[in-house]
């Protein structure tokens, strides 16, 4: 071999051996994504991150298993029979396991997580060129929703653990519960910096200082009768908090109901100036628990979208029906299906649907694709924009709130509040001056008007086991009763639904799903779930102090 | 030899590929010619086929059947005749023009004499100082495997395999010697010198159940080795703690080109069913449940008010499973000419799945060339395509899982010829899919193409230097095509029909260098030392569309759907990692031989100062049959010791572990939203394993008998693991919507501690006669040491929990106290489960415990049934491992018969928890007739009185037919979880080989007939398809959610080969 060439190739390739790569060889950033090293460096930035927190897979499982299976279905509104963890729900049999709780709990968490990531970004990563009002306004939208979740938890499981950064439980997963009051103030102090920093307008769907005054009215109302339970009155300085933050809503937002009651569920109408908090789902994201699901509920194949019925059905129990007075029928359609009820806005290409069953959901079910102009939309991506807190709402917390320890209240604006959701459910404008519009109005208010008419006007909104859990706190008995004995009868006789015969017009108790337990005051508050106990024993010691 | 010219065409026509000469004469000036005459020393007759070279010349001459051959030589060449199983022996020319070469039969020992790959370099067998195994490729190949890891089953000591799926060409779990890291758990395969699997190069690969393994084709193995402690596997650094697998391929060999064609076909079928309810049977118990249980009353079903005229029904099991065909061909072609060896092989197999919706399918090709260019030079390539196409509908679709759901009153198909299904909506009525329907109408295919190859070109400095230079690259790609029609089951309807398509890619490139120093100096110290570089670049793209509202269901490809419903997605990824690496190997005499390793990796998957590692190994083996003391002791052929202690490192966690990801999410708001993906840990460091290991092995009585011992004992700390947090911190492993992923951390320490054996025993030994008896055994002990989470055990939720002290991924629940709660005294006096600490009221009602409800341990005894009372249920990883291979041969007659056993390893049968609760809609298992039967002990007296009442079989552990679950009895507990010992008779195989005489005058080299019978019988007590349940994940191993079991084949096969 030539010497020259075999020197040559050598030293080459010993210069090849030696050589290392460049230096930065090993810098393999993420291609396909934004990383957050790189990302909330401008206003837009905050404003995409926040949007993320409005809807998405975050939300759909609270939506989907939880809205409704706790709020309407534990309080007894509606009856859901052959999903086993719901049945648990109608016979008051809810064990650690169940499916519902669990779902709760961790979806509930989910959206923590996920407000405190934002949160902590935008405070840790963002650079002092975006002004600080910005910033805030991102972070209070985040501490808003995160708000709202620690607000949930509260109701159902009372002591919980309180996250405020996610990555904190890589070293130390292991924590308290932290006392149910705490866990109220936290909530509160979220919803405080969030009245504070969030604007008084903003793009459609958007919080603003009102949805978080709304919020916190409720909050407050709640809070009022914790651990009141001995003395059976709720704390005037709370009461004097809702009041005054409903009464900011009411009077300063410049906000109205909206005319007609069956507008507020339509999707047309969705994001109504009646709206403080809707969720913001889009009809694309329809992948399982992402997309608003609660289509499913539909009854039939006409009105859902692509023609394909849903495959679970809510049916009202007969004491909600019962509640309804007779004038109440506007409401009442837009919110449950009787037999021979017409609607002329679902399945219109076809002239309207009308429902031959005998007695079902309505609210939530929107229409098949081109009712609401939503070609992408299926059972598992609904465009409905549901509010989880709206104006009407509000008007009965100031009610509520004003009421307070007494038996009963004539305050007149108090009583106008009330009023005005009364007369908007009649289909009779409720900011008329107009006497004919004064039908149904009333001259003084007491718990159970307003307890009946938060429950009617909210039905199958995911409030009325709130309701409950409120009253308990303060009035335990009262809420026991509520739930089993009122006129005499058992749970057992109230949580079934039932037959109708729509020419007398009458209604009648179907069988029970099971055996309906009794409730007791062990009832308002669950246990946590059992998977979650076994990996940190300490949720059952007693709950200590956050603050 | 008419007839063999008959195959041989056929051959070749079938296969169309070898119309090439593959011979060519060359002459040179300036010698003359020599001929001469090869036999065999003993017999002196003459050996046709021996290759007869000059030595560094290309002349190259072959054999005659008398054994003559005729070569250009000069006086003073030396002429080296070669000749498989004998030695090789070098003849000086003289002055004459004939030679005479006695060639002497090689010493039966000598005659597979290992040559074994321990990573950038060979050693041979008895120099090795690190535990390595080492399988033959016909050994592997005697179970007709689909994989080629399918077959290292029982053949090992110490490595564990599992398959993740019974489909055909599923994916398969393999682990050495226990479970070391619980992230990345699979080895680093290394075919070749190509990376396949470890940390960063697993080729592309789509769809549920597929094994990104699948692509080697299992003929064209010539052996494994498997390197199995640190001292071994240090040299491969950063990807190297869970073992390594270095498989070598056929190469050219032998101076007669050769053409060997092997063939099987066979037919599968399911070795037992689940015995489950047939329509009578569930028609009896929907009418007792109805009657009978306490809070039903809701569904009666008119259709089965007399159960006794109901038939069968439908077997759901039968409908989906079916005999199923497989075959295998392979092609070979090598041979070595002079300079140039080489090696084409073409293969094609194909297995359809037992059951409905599954099939594999491969075609590979390969090419190995090894040139010797000059002196100087050699360059070579080892080069592979694989085309396969697997259909994944049954596993896609969950398709056994839903069979054993599937209700027997529900018929296939209609009379009419529609597909059966729910038929009624009223009562208890479930809307499970007909999944024969849906494994038979869903399409679900996976087409993978991979290039792998590995180009080197060596030189050679001088007699001590050598250069190797490699680049490596594979590239692979997969594409997946799915189609779910609409379609009518009864009363489940689907009206919307919807298509996807996904592709995605892999680019693997690897460049590496090093330099060999190797001498003997002073014919008594033996020098190897080794250096060199390699970087790594793994790329990887894919992208996915989807569209839904087809007009029809015959669409093919997504454009046929409804544009406005279209939906795409793509990703993209890189890692890098870039070593330094160097080894040193020294013996003295042959005595004493020490190897020391040293590497260092650096990865992108971590942050700036975390990311490089150092990775370093010692070993030291005394040959002692080489002392003085042992030299003359006949009956020990060979003995040595081995001792080896090393670290390695393990990077297996995302590529992008260390920071946050955002994703693009649609919004009900204007525009779209930046959703977060993961919790962030720049904290993440590298993973470290410590591993010693004593080893003794020896050979005796001639060869006849020979065992090794091999004793471990190995740490790791920072085990890297994606953290299952509690859900309180809303970050979750695996599919839960809305969860942030989980933090990839350094989560604690593990040890396993275990002992490997093998021994193998030529009992008889005469001329005709063969009896050879070989046995491996493991053990291994794995004990988690230490946790960094504050106390909290890692949960496998629902069944397993990974806490110190104890083994990975121990199934943890309650244990049933005896049975049911039989009467009031039961009632009364046995803990019960408690809510909120208050324990539950017992009674008819809802919401209250009853008779019937089972009994679970008050572990504490403290009164009350709640998270205290839960106890560990057993390791879902077997204690020992046992393989036992017995081979007989009489004649030209072999039967091979080779049983593989785990003993000690628990299964969580959750088929079970759901066939067995009288609560559910969906099937019911045979079992369940085996219900709590609550009877009045005065008929006259109160049917809800506890004292009127009692169990009749108070000992079962199925609970009576009640519409409440107060109790919690579907918990995790003991009654789910089974001893999955087992007893497999993995392989019967018998064949003959036809006499030499016979077949040599039509140029047969080699023809071997077989017949051979896989997964012939299972002795287990599982109750289930199959105990042996493979899992990626060891937090969550062992659990049985309607597994694809393995097939029983029944195989005929042919090996042929051909010279000249």
């Amino acid at each position: 071999m030539n010497s020259i060439i075999k020197a040559i190739t050598s030293s080459l390739l010993a210069l090849l051996l030696l050589a290392s790569c460049s230096k930065d060889f090993l810098d393999r950033p993420p291609l396909s994504k934004v990383n957050a090293e790189t990302f909330y460096q401008t206003p837009q930035d905050l404003r995409l991150a926040t949007a993320a927190l409005y809807a998405g897979n975050l939300w759909g499982d609270w939506n989907q298993n939880c809205m409704l299976p706790v709020g309407d279905i534990l309080s007894g509104n509606f009856i859901v029979g052959w999903w086993g963890d719901a049945a648990q729900l109608n016979t008051f049999s809810v064990t650690n396991t169940n499916g519902i709780m669990i779902s709760n709990w961790s979806s509930l968490y989910k959206i923590i997580a996920r407000c405190n990531g934002t949160i902590n970004n935008i405070k840790r990563k963002t650079p002092s060129t975006v002004p600080d009002s910005t910033k805030n306004g991102a972070i209070a939208e985040a501490r808003f929703i995160r708000g709202f979740a620690y607000y949930n938890l509260a109701l159902l499981w009372g002591a919980v653990p309180i996250i405020e950064d996610t990555e904190e439980l890589i070293t130390k997963p292991l924590v308290n519960r932290f006392k149910t009051e705490d866990v109220y103030r936290f909530a509160i102090n979220d919803l405080m910096f969030a009245a504070r920093h969030l604007k008084a307008r903003d793009e459609k769907g958007r919080l603003t200082t009102w949805s978080a005054q709304g919020m916190l009215s409720k909050v407050y109302l709640t809070r009022a009768g914790l651990n009141s339970q001995s003395q059976g009155m709720r704390d005037q300085a709370f009461l004097d908090s809702a009041k005054f933050y409903a009464g900011n809503v009411i009077k300063k937002s410049g906000l109205k109901l909206l005319p007609n009651y069956a507008d507020l569920f339509k999707t047309q109408f969705n994001d109504n100036e009646e709206s403080l908090f809707a969720l913001q789902w889009s009809p694309i994201t329809s992948g399982w628990l992402e997309g608003n699901m609660l289509m499913v509920y539909s009854p039939d194949a006409k009105i859902s979208p692509r023609g394909e019925a849903g495959w679970s059905s809510m049916l009202p129990s007969i004491d909600l029906y019962n509640q309804y007075e007779q004038a109440d029928t506007f409401r009442r359609k837009a919110t449950i299906m009787l037999k021979g009820d017409h609607y002329p806005e679902l399945d219109a290409a076809n002239g309207g649907f009308t429902w031959n069953g005998d007695c079902i959901l309505k609210k939530h079910i929107v229409g098949n694709e081109k009712d609401n102009n939503a070609p992408t939309m299926t059972r598992t991506s609904s465009p409905e924009h549901n509010a989880l807190l709206r104006l009407a709402d509000v008007y009965l917390i100031y009610a509520e709130a004003t009421l307070g320890n007494n038996s009963s209240t004539s305050d007149p604006e108090a009583v106008e509040y009330f009023n005005m959701v009364r007369r908007r459910a009649f289909f009779k404008d409720p900011y008329a001056t107009d006497p004919d519009s004064k039908e149904y109005d009333v001259t003084s208010i007491t718990e159970d008007m307003l307890i009946k008419e938060r429950r009617v006007e909210l039905a199958a909104e995911g409030h009325y086991w709130n309701d409950l859990v409120r009253l308990a706190y303060y009035n335990s008995p009262k809420a026991i009763q509520i739930l089993s004995h009122g006129g005499g009868s058992s749970a057992a006789s109230k949580r079934v639904s039932f037959t109708y015969d729509n020419k007398t017009k009458t209604a009648k108790a179907a069988e029970p799903n099971g055996d309906i337990v009794e409730p007791t005051i062990g009832s308002f508050t669950f246990p946590i779930p059992a998977q979650e106990v076994t990996a940190n024993p300490k949720l059952l010691e007693p709950a200590v102090s956050y603050y | 030899m008419q007839l063999t010219k008959t195959i041989r065409l056929r051959l070749l026509l079938l296969w169309g590929v070898l119309s090439v000469s593959l011979f060519s004469t060359n002459t040179y000036a300036q010698t003359r010619k020599i001929t001469g005459t090869v036999i065999e020393q003993k017999t002196s007759d003459p050996l046709p086929g021996a290759s007869v070279t000059v030595k560094n010349e290309k002349r190259f001459a072959v054999t005659d059947a008398s054994g003559k051959f005729t070569i250009e030589a000069t006086t003073g060449d030396i002429v080296v005749v070669t000749m498989l199983g004998f030695q090789t022996t070098e003849v000086v020319v003289g002055t004459g023009n004939t030679v005479k070469v006695k060639l002497v039969e090689k010493p039966s020992h000598l005659l597979n004499e290992v040559v074994v790959n321990v990573g950038y370099g060979t050693v041979k067998k008895q120099d090795v100082t690190g535990a390595v195994s080492s399988i033959k490729g016909e050994d592997l190949r005697s179970t007709q495997p689909t994989t080629f890891e399918q077959a290292l089953q029982g053949k090992v000591a110490g490595v564990v395999v599992q398959q993740t799926s019974g489909q055909p060409g599923g994916g398969v779990s393999v682990q050495i010697r226990g479970v070391q890291s619980i992230s990345g758990g699979s080895p680093l395969y290394v075919i070749d010198g190509v990376f396949y699997g470890g940390a960063i190069t697993t080729p592309a690969s789509m769809g549920a159940g597929t094994n990104p393994m699948a692509g080697i084709n299992p003929s064209d193995i010539e052996s494994i080795d498997i390197l199995k402690d640190a001292s071994a596997t240090a040299i491969y650094g950063s990807q190297a703690t869970n073992g390594v697998v270095v498989i070598t391929t056929k190469r050219g060999k032998g101076a007669i080109p050769s053409i060997s064609y092997e063939m099987y076909t066979g037919y599968q079928q399911l070795p037992s069913k689940v015995q489950v309810m047939n329509l009578k049977e569930f028609a009896t118990f929907i009418n007792e449940r109805n009657n009978k249980g306490a809070g039903w009353g809701f569904d009666a079903r008119p259709e089965f008010v007399n159960p006794e005229y109901l038939g069968e029904g439908t077997d759901w099991q039968d409908a989906l499973f079916s005999n199923a065909p497989m075959s295998n061909h392979s092609l070979s072609v090598s041979g070595n000419e002079g300079r140039t060896s080489y090696f084409f092989s073409g293969s094609h197999f194909k297995q359809v799945g037992i059951a409905t919706g599954s099939s594999f399918k491969r075609t590979s090709f390969r090419l190995n060339l090894d040139n010797k260019t000059t002196s100087w030079l050699k360059v070579g390539t080892s080069l592979q395509f694989v085309h396969m196409n697997d259909n994944v509908g049954t596993s896609s679709g969950n398709v056994i899982h839903t069979a054993l759901s599937q209700t027997p009153d529900i018929p296939i198909k209609n009379a009419d010829g529609s597909w059966g299904g729910a038929y009624n909506r009223n009562g208890w009525v479930n809307s499970t899919v007909n999944p024969f329907a849906v494994a038979t109408i869903n399409v679900d295919k996976v087409n993978r193409n991979q290039i792998f190859d590995n180009t080197y070109a060596e030189i050679i400095f001088s007699r001590n230097w050598t250069l190797r230079n490699e680049f490596n690259a594979s590239f692979s790609m997969a594409n997946q095509e799915r189609f779910n029609p609409s379609y009518t089951f009864g009363t489940v309807v689907n009206n919307n029909n919807g298509g996807a398509f996904g592709y995605s890619q892999t680019l693997n490139t690897v460049f590496r260098n090093y330099l060999t120093y190797a001498r003997v100096f002073r014919n008594k110290y033996n020098v190897n030392i080794m250096g060199g570089h390699e970087a790594i670049l793994d790329q990887s793209e894919s992208s996915s569309g989807s569209r839904s509202n087809f007009p029809t269901n015959n669409a093919v490809g997504i454009d046929g759907g409804d544009p406005t419903t279209a939906r795409t997605g793509s990703s993209k990824g890189h890692t890098a990692v870039e070593s330094y690496f160097g080894r040193l190997n020294f013996g003295i005499n042959e005595k004493y031989l020490f190897t020391a390793n040293l590497r260092g990796d650096g990865s992108s998957r971590f942050v700036r100062g975390n990311r490089w590692v150092a990775t370093y190994s010692g070993a030291f083996a005394w040959r002692i049959k080489n002392e003085k003391f042992l030299k003359s002791v006949k009956s020990v052929n060979d003995l040595k010791l081995r001792l080896g202690y090393g670290l390695t490192n393990n990077q297996g966690i995302s590529a992008t572990a260390y920071t946050t990801t955002l994703s693009t999410v649609p919004t009900g708001l204007t525009g779209i939203a930046q959703s977060l993906d993961n919790v962030p840990n720049s904290k993440v460091k590298w993973e470290t394993t410590k591993a010693s290991n004593i080893g003794l092995e020896g050979t005796f009585f001639n060869w006849r008998a020979n065992f090794s011992i091999d004793l471990y004992d190995k740490t790791t700390d920072g085990l890297l693991l994606q953290l299952p947090l509690p859900m309180y911190s809303g970050a979750a492993v695996g599919w839960s919507p809305g969860a942030l992923i989980a933090p990839f951390v350094n989560i604690g320490s593990i040890n396993n501690k275990g002992i490997d054996l093998n021994i193998g025993f030529t009992a008889v030994k005469t001329k005709k006669f063969n009896w050879r008896t070989e046995a491996n055994m493991s053990h291994n002990i794995n004990e988690v040491l230490k946790l960094n989470t504050d106390g909290a055990s890692l949960n496998g939720w629902p069944v397993s929990r990974t806490v110190v002290g104890r083994s990975i991924g121990e199934f943890y629940g309650y244990k049933v106290d005896g049975g049911v709660y039989a009467n009031i005294k039961e009632l009364q006096e046995h803990a019960r489960p408690a809510k909120n600490g208050d324990i539950l009221p017992y009674g008819p009602n809802g919401g209250s415990i009853w008779l019937g409800d089972l009994k679970f341990k008050d572990k504490n005894g403290d009164g009350i049934i709640d998270e205290d009372d839960q106890y560990f249920l057993g390791s879902p990883r077997p204690k020992f491992q046992l393989g036992l291979n017995n081979t007989f041969s009489y004649k030209n007659f072999n039967l091979n018969v080779f049983f593989t056993s785990n003993i000690g390893n628990k299964v969580f049968n959750s088929m079970r928890v759901q066939g067995e609760w009288p609560g559910t809609s969906f099937g019911y298992l045979k079992t369940l007739n085996n219900f709590a039967k609550i009877e009045m002990i005065d008929p006259n007296g109160s049917p809800t009185d506890p004292a009127n009442l009692h169990v009749i079989n108070p000992e079962t552990r199925v609970v009576s037919l009640r519409n409440d679950n107060t109790n919690g009895n579907t918990r995790t507990s003991d009654s789910y979880v089974e001893d999955g010992s087992f007893l497999k008779c993995k392989t019967i195989n018998f064949s003959y080989t036809l006499p030499t005489k016979l077949i040599e005058k039509a140029h047969i080299n080699s023809l071997r007939l077989y017949a051979s019978v896989s997964n012939a019988f299972i002795i287990t007590k599982y109750s289930g398809l199959d105990p042996e349940i493979g899992s990626w994940d060891p937090l969550t191993a062992g659990v049985d959610g309607g597994f694809y079991p393995q097939p029983r084949v029944f195989t005929f096969g042919a090996n042929i080969k051909l010279t000249k």
